[in-house]
């Protein structure tokens, strides 16, 4: 067996660990059910936020706590608790994107990914969402 | 409906149009004609090359027409014009008219285009034996570019995104009413540009990526000719310092885009594993290994399949990263997100016709051109070369595959979103690759092509060496390195500094002008370093203390990285104080003032500098924030805002309430010399006296007033006098008190022992939750100049490199 057999062997070898470990850190779009029925699992979770049950976030206590209702695409609500600063026009976000997962009845994020009306978006048109969920 | 609107310019519409499809045309023709006359065999008088050139001529004035006409009514504010409505304003200034032209869709496939135009333009005449076939691939891309821009239906399909379209066609309004009145366009303005938009990055930012992209296309056309008539031998000279170039250009245009980041957006650094960061990054790693396996064909005649492979993987990736980004498929996963012109289908196209010719091509030769294989002598100066090109193209495999989760799930209908920990993913990948280039960078210019001795080798080699190891040791514990591949990193990135100086000196007795790899390998050695410094010891110092530990909530929940800053409250953050001035207002931005003290030896506070990050106000796409960063030699100190109220904090509101918003803090007994503690400041009692200022004070004779003076030092040693007053009007006790507003604390004199002299005083403070507040973060990065010098210095050497290729080459190219 020539080296360049073994690279070549040794390069299979490493894509294919590659391939895997992004298949095993990744996370999954779920629902908020699929979330409570899992508690403890990472998920991603698109949703709405629930505008009339607006946003609590005191600075003055905990800069780094908000807390939120999330609607998910299946109209479940659920309580968020966000682990970071309250996200600048968090209620002009037309969808949210929630990273994280659920404790005892609550989705616990740490992540947001907030979509406002087409924000850094070349083509800036309001009427149209940059992602027609691909969820 | 026959409206007879008012005031349009209807005819740099039609002319753009006209010259959109004259542009389609003469591409076509130029390819047509241009793949005719590579199969004649007489050179010299070929007239289907001579209709080629004219034919790219035209298509090229053509692409410049349309520029010109884009640009003119930008510039005239033609709003009637859908694309100029949709950017522009009247209000913009000119300098960002630029911007407007390429922050359309549109818009970046006509730069990308004009690009590709001036580099055919110069091919043309310097290519000699490969013009035609090389033309016929760049016109045949260019077909495909153009027919992006026409814009028309070929029965339901819409084929390309035209930008001369009017705002009363366009699909998505002309169903509004204000485009029926024939005089619309009276009072009509634009939408403006994005105001994120408006810096200088995207002014420079754009046609610097734009002509990376596009001279990725040199080489590849190269390739494909080389394949294509069977010239294997001789494609590889002329493409060579092409190759140099894309690699400067798309390198320097992807670290503008970091600097970008780190500047102006508040990312928290300058790279973040972006899908939109890293559809750019994988082409440029790609070209990077396909520039070395193309040095090593040409000194050893070896690894040709491998050279092409790589090559023409770059400019696919190129493709595919503007399917990625322009197709809108990474809606969930990046900040970036374009939206979908519904052109994916059309980049598809694109994209899968020039895979599919590739890979024939490369199926049919591939028993001409795998001859002559790597040969098996592990002390040669190439195999490691070529070790290092496949690191590279395993690294951006790696990237492509995570950034690829949108596509994955399109194509199985599964259901993967990125990884949670995105930055850990690609670092735990990426660091073991970048830590075997760097060795290899280090080591492989001082093994000999063929065959070395590896005991020479290694005299050589044992200065560097010694160097490298003893920088390691010091600074794992001066930088508090205590993480194994940050420290292999370190001493392999470092390691490849040294060699490469050392190469430089030794080898090459200082000839600059011959060291352009030498350079490039130290810039990117510095680049590793700078990087690994910079984020793997940068700190986040915003770190909150106070308030609910929200922990308990979760184990993994303690990510408390905002702080809150009242208006004037002063606190302390890591080794700084710091303390909010207020907001200025100018334009769409809020400046937010902040001051940073430091304790100088004495133990008093300095002011060592003031940061202004930015809140850009933008109704139509959300406000965003802008950092603000102070540049020391050694460290940055980068913060912005991730919260502040909007609307005008309205200071009368609270004035209402509870005493003017002062609540009682504490009261006191004090005699001369005492101090009491306010919640920031230290109140002295300086000294009691009897009040004569009756006028200010409004008493007559029989009443009697003392006053008290208050020396109030504040956390920045600054001292403030007040005056208190304990005023006796007929016999009722009437106090006067010290009001000191910017500290928002009030002194009220309450009483006097006359027994021992001593007074009552209340403290009161104005109450911070009712104060003007911010939100911010910030981070120190250390050392982060490390990374940009060597930015510098890699691009340096390229150009190096270039020269050095073009003296030795025997065409002369460019």
């Amino acid at each position: 067996m020539k080296k360049i057999h073994i690279i070549i062997l040794v390069v299979i070898a490493i894509s294919i660990a590659a391939i895997m470990s992004t298949v095993a850190d990744s996370s999954t779009y779920a629902t908020f059910s699929v979330a409570l029925n899992n508690e403890g699992d990472e998920y991603h979770v698109v949703g709405k936020y629930v505008k009339d049950k607006g946003i609590e976030y005191n600075p003055e206590q905990n800069a780094n706590l908000c807390v939120f209702y999330l609607k998910d695409n299946e109209n479940k609500e659920l309580k968020v608790i966000y682990n970071g600063a309250k996200p600048q026009d968090f209620e002009m976000s037309e969808q949210i994107v929630v990273t994280g997962k659920a404790e005892k009845g609550v989705f616990m994020a740490d992540k947001i990914l907030m979509k406002c009306p087409s924000k850094y978006n070349n083509t800036s048109d309001p009427s149209k969402t940059t992602n027609s969920s691909d969820t | 409906m026959n409206i007879q609107y008012i005031g349009e310019h209807l005819l740099p519409g039609q002319f753009g149009n006209l010259f959109l499809v004259l542009s389609f045309t003469a591409a076509l023709l130029s390819c047509i004609a241009y793949y005719f006359a590579s199969n004649q065999n007489n050179l010299e008088n070929n007239s289907w090359k001579s209709i080629g050139r004219t034919a790219f001529y035209l298509h090229g004035l053509s692409v410049f027409a349309v520029m010109g006409i884009l640009f003119y009514i930008i510039f005239n504010h033609y709003f009637e014009y859908q694309y100029v409505w949709q950017h522009s304003s009247k209000s913009l200034p000119i300098r960002y008219m630029l911007s407007c032209f390429w922050e359309g869709q549109e818009g970046s496939f006509l730069l990308w285009s004009i690009w590709h135009v001036i580099l055919g333009f110069i091919l043309m005449r310097k290519t000699g034996n490969f013009e035609a076939p090389v033309m016929t691939v760049f016109s045949s891309v260019q077909v495909f570019l153009s027919s992006m821009l026409l814009g028309i239906y070929i029965g339901d399909y819409h084929l390309g995104s035209n930008p001369f379209i009017l705002l009363r066609e366009h699909p998505e309004y002309m169903e509004l009413p204000f485009v029926k009145v024939p005089e619309y366009l009276t009072n009509l303005d634009g939408r403006g540009l994005n105001p994120l938009l408006q810096n200088y990055w995207m002014t420079i930012h754009p046609p610097i990526l734009f002509l990376g992209f596009a001279s990725t296309l040199v080489p590849f056309a190269f390739a494909m000719a080389g394949l294509w008539k069977k010239q294997h031998n001789e494609w590889v000279t002329p493409a060579l310092p092409w190759t140099y170039f894309g690699v400067m250009i798309l390198g320097t245009g992807i670290l503008m885009g970091g600097a970008w980041a780190y500047e102006s957006l508040s990312f928290g650094g300058f790279w973040a594993w972006d899908p939109v960061e890293n559809a750019s990054l994988v082409p440029w790693l790609v070209m990077v290994g396909g520039a070395h396996v193309m040095l090593i064909y040409k000194s050893r005649k070896q690894s040709l399949f491998t050279a092409y492979v790589l090559v023409i993987l770059t400019f696919i990736l190129i493709l595919y990263s503007t399917f990625l980004t322009r197709s809108g498929i990474l809606g969930n996963t990046s900040v970036h997100a374009f939206t979908d012109l519904g052109m994916s289908g059309q980049l598809l196209v694109y994209l899968l016709f020039y895979v599919v010719i590739a890979a024939f091509l490369l199926i049919i030769n591939y028993k001409s051109i795998n001859v002559d294989t790597l040969e098996d002598n592990s002390t040669s100066r190439e195999f490691w070369m070529f070790i290092a090109a496949l690191v590279l193209l395993i690294s951006s495999f790696q990237i492509t595959f995570t950034t690829s989760i949108p596509v994955i799930n399109k194509l199985f209908g599964s259901n993967l979103a990125p990884p949670t920990k995105v930055v850990e993913h690609y670092n735990s990948w990426q660091i073991p690759f970048a830590i075997i280039v760097a060795l290899l960078m280090a080591l492989t210019q001082f093994l000999k092509y063929k065959q070395s001795d590896l005991k020479i080798t290694f005299k050589k080699l044992i200065v560097s060496l010694s160097i490298a190891i003893v920088v390691t040791a010091i600074s794992i514990f001066a930088l508090e390195l205590y993480n194994g591949f940050l420290i292999a990193l370190f001493f392999a990135s470092f390691l490849a500094i040294t060699t490469n100086i050392d190469y430089i000196f030794k080898v090459l007795n200082g000839e600059i002008k011959k060291a352009g790899a030498s350079v490039a390998h130290i810039g990117f050695g510095m680049i590793l370093l700078g990087a690994l410094i910079a984020t793997g010891k940068s700190r986040v110092i915003s770190q909150n203390t106070s308030g609910i530990d929200i922990s308990k909530l979760g184990k993994e929940f303690n990510n408390m990285e905002n702080i809150m800053l009242a208006k004037h409250d002063t606190l302390q953050m890591g080794e700084y104080f710091l303390s909010y001035k207020g907001r200025r207002i100018e334009g769409v931005n809020h400046y937010f003032d902040i001051d940073y003290f430091q304790r100088n030896e004495k133990g008093k506070y300095e002011l060592a500098f003031t940061l202004s990050p930015i809140v850009q106000t933008n109704p139509r796409m959300g406000n965003s924030a802008e950092p603000d960063t102070k540049h020391y030699l050694h460290k940055d100190v980068y913060t912005h805002i991730t919260y502040a109220e909007m609307e005008q904090h309205d200071e009368t509101n609270h004035n209402h309430n509870n005493d003017n918003g002062y609540k009682p803090f504490t009261s006191a007994t004090m005699a001369i010399g005492d101090t009491i503690f306010g919640s920031k400041s230290l109140i002295v009692l300086e000294k009691i006296y009897k009040e004569t200022d009756s006028l200010k004070y409004h008493f007559g004779a029989n009443d009697i007033a003392v006053g008290a003076t208050f020396k109030i030092i504040d956390i920045h040693n600054k001292v403030t006098i007040a005056n208190p007053i304990y005023l006796i009007k007929g016999n009722v006790a009437n106090p006067i008190d010290a009001e000191v507003e910017n500290m928002g604390i009030k002194l009220s004199f309450k009483n006097i022992h006359p027994d021992n002299g001593k007074i009552d005083i209340d403290l009161s403070e104005k109450d911070t939750g009712s104060q003007e507040f911010i939100i911010l973060k910030a981070i120190v990065f250390p050392y982060i100049n490390i990374l940009w010098l060597g930015c510098v210095i890699m691009i340096i050497g390229t150009v190096l490199a270039i020269r050095e290729r073009l003296k030795k080459s025997k065409f002369n190219i460019a």
